[in-house]
Order: structure tokens, then sequence, then C-alpha cells
């Protein structure tokens, strides 16, 4: 597995430069190209109710995006990496998933910027469809500014360099063995990995039951197993046991380690089950104040 | 700000027509709607007039405003209609607005939600190479589907891959047109599920397959129309001398995704018919009566559309650029139309009783009414259109009666009168962009497909004056001849 090729999505949120620069560590992981994307939604410009379509309004607002690549192709280009730009004109998540597989790219980055407690509740409706719609690419929620509480004070966070310390959260699935294999890939990029694992504790357990221990112990030879993985390839790993409501405990983790990034292995929930249920992965890409990478 | 807006309509409203208002505050006056005709003065459509007016007009003049703030402009002319009349009828005006809502509005939402919902999960595959032969063939089955799946469900079913088969062509543009004439209007004839001006009729007591009289009529256009067509087309196809470009081997044949949509299609059409076939009595909601049958029929309805959103695959939603933008825009006009066109209905209603007596004494010819409709649903939406015509035919023969004993008499003694105005309203929906709602859908698609079309009066000038209305013109002389 190697990570050449990146898809970058964009709205034209304040900080998306910003944004590309933290990602340009991924050079030293072997990328070669970013794609810039930008899709204008149809809704903008398309059923104009018993009007039609605003072809005038199109062409601003593609005139717009051409420009504005342009300018960020100049700083991805004196950084040695290439650049391909797509402008069109369709449903977001569809169209950025048409483009991803037609180019076959390594990993999809869509971005969320600064965003307030409230807004949270709400918007990144395109960058969650696209993590429900992405079954065989990686996607990296990149945050590049958020405010995050710290001790009880609003702070203004950048994420400058998501890849240096990331948090792998594993729960041993084949998503988690993928997400391995991708950590691997990339090395150049990551200096140290947390692989943590967290045990789901029923308030009904047993905890001195001794299935639990071996719960426990299987886990740790488990972590260890993925650290050994991870130091044979050359990054510095540490194994993190935890125990309890599991989004809560790597966000604990996440918060404690000063990791960069979370990373998790996404399992794909049908619509329904997602809509009842939720998911894990999609609910730290919402709440985490790091980016967070989903591999399928 | 818009009560502000509204207070002041009804201030004028009143010191205009305060003795319609001191009627209406009489006790005991008011109720089941007629009396209220006979009371309301004809300005109090005027909020109707404005937001067809904005629905024909504001797309021209100010698109981008429009595409933004269509819904405010809906809701400031309902609150135009609503305000001042709740104030100065109290109960029974509260009534006739609830009562439009239930039984008209909530229903033929529904129906287009399902309709569109299911024809969006229905995504036809393939090569086809646009000859003039194929292209009529596509419009031919565009056509006929359109009657059984909507106009809305069969344009969005065929125009892309009409565009497809044609995207090596150098004019297009008319056969958009021609497709606007057939699939999005013309084929919608034949069943209340076509068109939304039918399934109103439906839903006010015309019979499901009282529709299928309309059959000579709308052959007859398909036949002028579609021949015109043909011609046409192969004139253009002779004169650009173009060659489809050579599949290398690689020919994609033609297939239908998401079949299983038209299990759920026949769902739609079965509960349809149930319901104008069942009776098994009403229950009263709030005031509203409304059958059991109509509530199944709606409870299927809602049931098709979710099985299909359930059942399709989300790649054929996608392929087919599948969007609820067009639903969402729908329900938000229609709220405001039917909202402000109580007063217009009621007004009819009264028939000679009423305000708009002039107009039901003006308009007393099956040609009158075949013209009179179609004009309107040229640059109106059909549907109120139609049933404003409705009303006016049920007011001129049948004035006072109530609708469930009017609609059969007038179905039995002067049928053509209803002829006229159903092929009227569905018809000349094709006479302009804004005559109905898939026109703007389909040119939408067109345009973003790379079809360039026709401006609105380029539209009229060129196509569908000396097209549709020559061929309505004959339709006169044969089927509403006075």
């Amino acid at each position: 597995m190697s990570i050449t090729k990146i898809l970058f999505a964009t709205k034209f949120s304040e900080l998306n430069l910003d944004a590309i620069k933290s990602l340009l560590d991924l050079k030293q992981a072997g990328m070669e190209e970013i794609i810039l994307t930008h899709i204008i939604p149809r809704d903008e410009v398309a059923f104009v109710p018993f009007g039609g379509y605003l072809k005038d309004e199109e062409e601003r607002l593609r005139e717009e995006a051409r420009i504005r690549f342009e300018d960020w192709q100049d700083d991805i280009g004196k950084a040695g990496v290439g650049v391909k730009v797509f402008i069109e004109v369709g449903d977001p998540a569809p169209e950025i998933m048409k483009i991803a597989e037609a180019e076959e790219v390594d990993l999809i980055v869509s971005g969320i910027t600064e965003r307030t407690d409230l807004e949270k509740l709400w918007v990144g409706s395109h960058t969650l469809e696209l993590l429900r719609r992405s079954t065989s690419i990686p996607v990296l929620v990149s945050k590049y500014m958020v405010s995050c509480d710290i001790n009880g004070e609003c702070v203004r966070r950048r994420n400058e360099h998501p890849f240096h310390r990331p948090l792998f959260a594993a729960d041993w699935s084949p998503p988690s063995e993928h997400a391995l294999q991708f950590i691997i890939a990339l090395q150049g990029a990551v200096r140290k990995v947390d692989v943590a694992h967290v045990i789901a504790l029923k308030a009904s357990s047993d905890h001195d039951h001794p299935e639990w221990k071996q719960v426990e112990a299987e886990s740790r030879d488990r972590l260890n197993y993925y650290c050994d993985l991870l130091r044979q390839a050359g990054i510095e790993a540490e194994p993190h046991l935890a125990a309890g409501h599991t989004a809560s405990e790597i966000l604990r983790l996440s918060g404690e380690l000063s990791s960069t990034m979370t990373i998790l292995g996404t399992t794909g929930k049908d619509r329904v089950h997602a809509f009842f249920l939720g998911s894990l992965s999609q609910h730290i890409a919402e709440t985490s104040d790091v980016p967070t990478l989903l591999i399928p | 700000m818009i009560r502000a807006k509204s207070v002041i309509l009804f201030s004028l409203l009143c010191s205009a027509g305060a003795p319609s208002f001191a009627l209406a505050s009489d006790p005991g006056y008011g109720h089941g709607g007629v009396n209220l005709g006979e009371a309301l003065p004809l300005f109090s459509g005027a909020p109707f007039a404005g937001m067809l007016l904005s629905i024909a007009l504001m797309p021209l003049f100010t698109p981008k405003f429009w595409h933004h703030h269509f819904g405010k402009v809906a809701a400031f002319w309902a609150a135009a209609t609503g305000v001042p009349m709740v104030l100065a009828y109290g109960g029974p005006g509260v009534y006739e607005i609830y009562h439009v809502m239930m039984v008209d509005y909530v229903p033929f939402i529904l129906l287009l939600w399902a309709l569109y919902t299911v024809s969006g999960g229905i995504l036809l595959r393939g090569t086809l190479r646009g000859t003039p032969a194929v292209n009529s063939l596509m419009l031919l089955i565009g056509t006929a589907l359109a009657s059984w799946m909507g106009t809305t469900g069969a344009a969005m079913l065929m125009i892309r891959p009409f565009l497809r088969a044609n995207n090596y062509r150098k004019n297009r543009s008319f056969m958009v047109v021609f497709f606007i004439f057939l699939v999005a209007n013309i084929g919608g004839s034949l069943t209340p599920l076509g068109d939304p001006p039918l399934f109103l009729g439906f839903l006010h007591g015309v019979p499901f397959t009282w529709t299928f009289n309309l059959l000579p009529v709308m052959l007859t256009v398909v036949a002028i129309v579609l021949g015109i067509y043909f011609v046409m087309d192969l004139v253009m196809y002779k004169r650009e001398g173009a060659t489809a470009p050579v599949e290398a081997g690689n020919k994609d044949s033609l297939r239908v995704d998401g079949s299983l949509n038209f299990l759920y299609l026949a769902g739609i059409v079965g509960a349809v018919l149930m319901s104008g076939v069942f009776d098994r009595g009403s229950i009263n909601i709030f005031g509203a009566h409304r059958a059991v049958a109509d509530l199944v029929r709606d409870g299927i309805l809602v049931l098709m559309g979710i099985l299909s959103l359930m059942t399709t695959a989300t790649k054929v939603r996608d392929d087919n650029d599948f969007t609820w933008t067009p639903m969402l825009e729908v329900s938000y006009l229609f709220a405001g139309i039917f909202i402000s066109m109580v007063p217009c209905l009621l007004i009819l209603k009264a028939g000679s009783k009423g305000a708009a007596a002039f107009l039901i004494e003006g308009v007393r010819e099956p040609a009158h009414f075949f013209w009179a409709s179609g004009i309107l649903s040229s640059f109106l939406d059909n549907a109120p259109t139609y049933l404003t015509f409705f009303s006016a035919a049920l007011g001129r023969f049948y004035p006072g009666m109530p609708e469930s004993l009017a609609v059969p008499k007038l179905l039995a003694e002067n049928a053509i009168f209803l002829k006229a105005i159903s092929c009227g309203s569905v018809f000349m929906g094709a006479n302009s962009y804004i005559g109905n709602a898939p026109n703007f859908m389909v040119r939408s698609i067109a345009e973003e497909a790379g079809t360039p079309m026709p401006s609105f009066f380029g539209y009229m000038i060129k196509y569908s004056i000396p097209i549709l209305c020559t061929t309505f013109a004959l339709v006169t002389l044969i089927f509403f001849r006075w």
C-alpha cells in the first residue's frame, strides 16, 4: 500500500490553503499528487422553480473556483507536489466519490473548519455523507482549526501537523487491519502512534470473572502485536488499553495523549442501522477536535 | 413584517368590501363555503393573482432572487390571503384554509412525492443512437408512460437517455422542446396520475377512469405533434449529415435498473384506483372530513415511497442525479398557491351569486372553457387553473349545489365542459416554460447537459404558437366546436 494520490474536496471555507499545507507532510510518505476538487451543488444553479438553469451563475462560480485553485496551485507546486483540478456541478458527495474512484486516489480529504458547538450539530452534512458512502477509500476529516474547551477556556487550536502523532483506535476488525496497513504506509510522515483499544464494560459485568481477565489479556496481547508490527515498519508505537464507553474513551485518550489525529477503521452500516444506532466513527468525526481518519 | 403588510392589506380589503364583511360577521353565516363564496369580494383573489404572477414573472426577471427566496414569496401571498380572511370571517375562514390544505394539498403533495420518489429510482441505461425514428419512439414511450407515472416521473426517467442518445447531434433544442410538449404535458392526460390538474379533479369526485374519455383528443394531438416532430427531425438529421460516434465494440445494451420500482408504481396506481372505488365512510379530522379510503390511499403512497427509498440502490439514484430540490420547491410553492386560491375557488363555486358572475356568464361554450383554461394554464400553473375552471363550471350549471352532488351531474349532463377544461389545462401547460412544473425541470437538465434551450419568448414564438396553438385550433374544431 502507498499513498501517492489524494483528493482534497473543498467548499472554499476559510483556511483551506493552510489545511492543504498541513497535508504536505504526506510527501514524506510518498505523496505525489493532490487533486483539488470543488463541487458546485446542483441546487445552487439548477431547478429554479418554473425558471430552469442559472447558466451565468454556474459560470461565475466556476470562474471563482478556478481562480482560487490557480492561486493554491502555485503554493502546492513549490512543495514539489503535482496538482490536478476538478470543478463540477452536482450532488457533492456522490460526485466526489465518482472523481475519487475514476482517479484511483488513495485518500479523500474533506475539510471541516472552525465551527461553533451549535453548528456542529448541523453542518458538515456533505462530509458525513461522504463518510457513509466511501466503502473502499479512506476519508480524512480535516480540521485545521477548531475551538476547544481547555480548563474551561475556549481555545482556538491549529492542527498543523496532523500526521505526527495519531491515535489509532483498534477494534481488531478487518477495517482495523486495513487501518494498520495504512498507518504503516504513512511511515515518514508519522513520528509516533498511540495504539488504543477500548473494552466496552457493561454495568452487570463481573469484573473479577475469569472471562473478563481473559478478554483483557487478549486485548493487551493484540495491542502489543500491533505495536510490534508498527515498530518493525520503523514507526514508534505505544499501547493503551481503556475500558468504558468507546467514543468517550477515544476522545479522552486523544486529549490526554495530545494526539494530532484519530484513526479508526469503519464497518459499513446500512442507512437504517446508522440512522437508529448512529456510528462510532461518525460520532468521533463530528465531535473530536483533531482530524479524524476513517478507513473502510 | 409579513404580518404588518397583511394587516395593511386587510385594512384595504375591509374598507373596500365593507358590506361583504358585514354579511360574513352575521352569526351562522359562512358555513359550508358556498355562502362565504357569495360574500367574498372579487379582489380577495388578488393575492392568488399575485402568487401566480410571481411564479410567471420572477423567474424571468429576478431569477437569482426567486431561486433563493421563492418560499418567502409564497409565504407572503399565503399570509396576504389567510390573515385577512381569518380576521374577517373567523372560524369559517380558518375552516376553508384548513380544509383546502387537508383535503387538497396534503394528498396532492403525497401523490407527487410518491411518484417522484419511485420514478427517481428507475434508471434507463445503455447506448441509443438518436435517429429520427429512435427519437420518435422514445417520445412515444415517454408520452405513454406519462399517464401512469406522472409527467414529472416520465420526464425524469426519459430525459437523460434522450439527451445522451442525441449528444452527437448539432440541433438538439427542438428535440427537448417536443419532449416538453409530449412527455411533460400532453402524455399526462389519460389518468389522474398523469398530471396534477386531473388528480385534483379526482380528489373532487371525478372517477379515475373518466379521464380515459380524453383518449381520442389526446391521440389526435399526439399524432399531429409527433408527426411534425418526425418530419422536423428527419430534415435536420439529413441536413446535419450527422453520424453517431462509433462505439469501439463496447456498445452498452439497453437495460432498466431499479425495475422493482415498477412494482411500487403499480402499488400507487392501485392505491389511487382503490380510493375511487371503495367507500368505507369518512373520518372527521378536526372538522375536515376525509374518506377512510383516501387516508388508506395516502398511507399506501407513503409506504410505496419509503419502500422505494429502502430497496433502490444508492447508485441508481446517484446516476439519475436524483435530488429532493424540485420536490421541496413544488411543496413550498403549492402551499402558497393552495392557500391563496381559496377565495377564488369559493367565489367561482358561488356561480352567478358570487362576485365572478360576469366570468361565469362570459365563459359559456366548451371551446371557451378549453381556451380559457388553456391560455391561463400556459402562463399560470395548470393545477390551480384546472380547479378554478372546474369550480366555474360547477358554479355555472349547479350554483350552490354541494360538490358531491354537482360533480356527478356535471359528468352526466355536461361532460364536454370538463373534457374541455381537462384538455385545456393539461395540453396547454406546454405552451410556455412556466405552464407546468416538469417543463422547468426538463429545461434545467437539458441546459446542464449542454443543450442550449430557447428563451422564454423564443420557445413560444418558434415552437408553441406555430405548432401547438394551431393543433389546438384544430382540436377545437373537431372536439369542442360550439
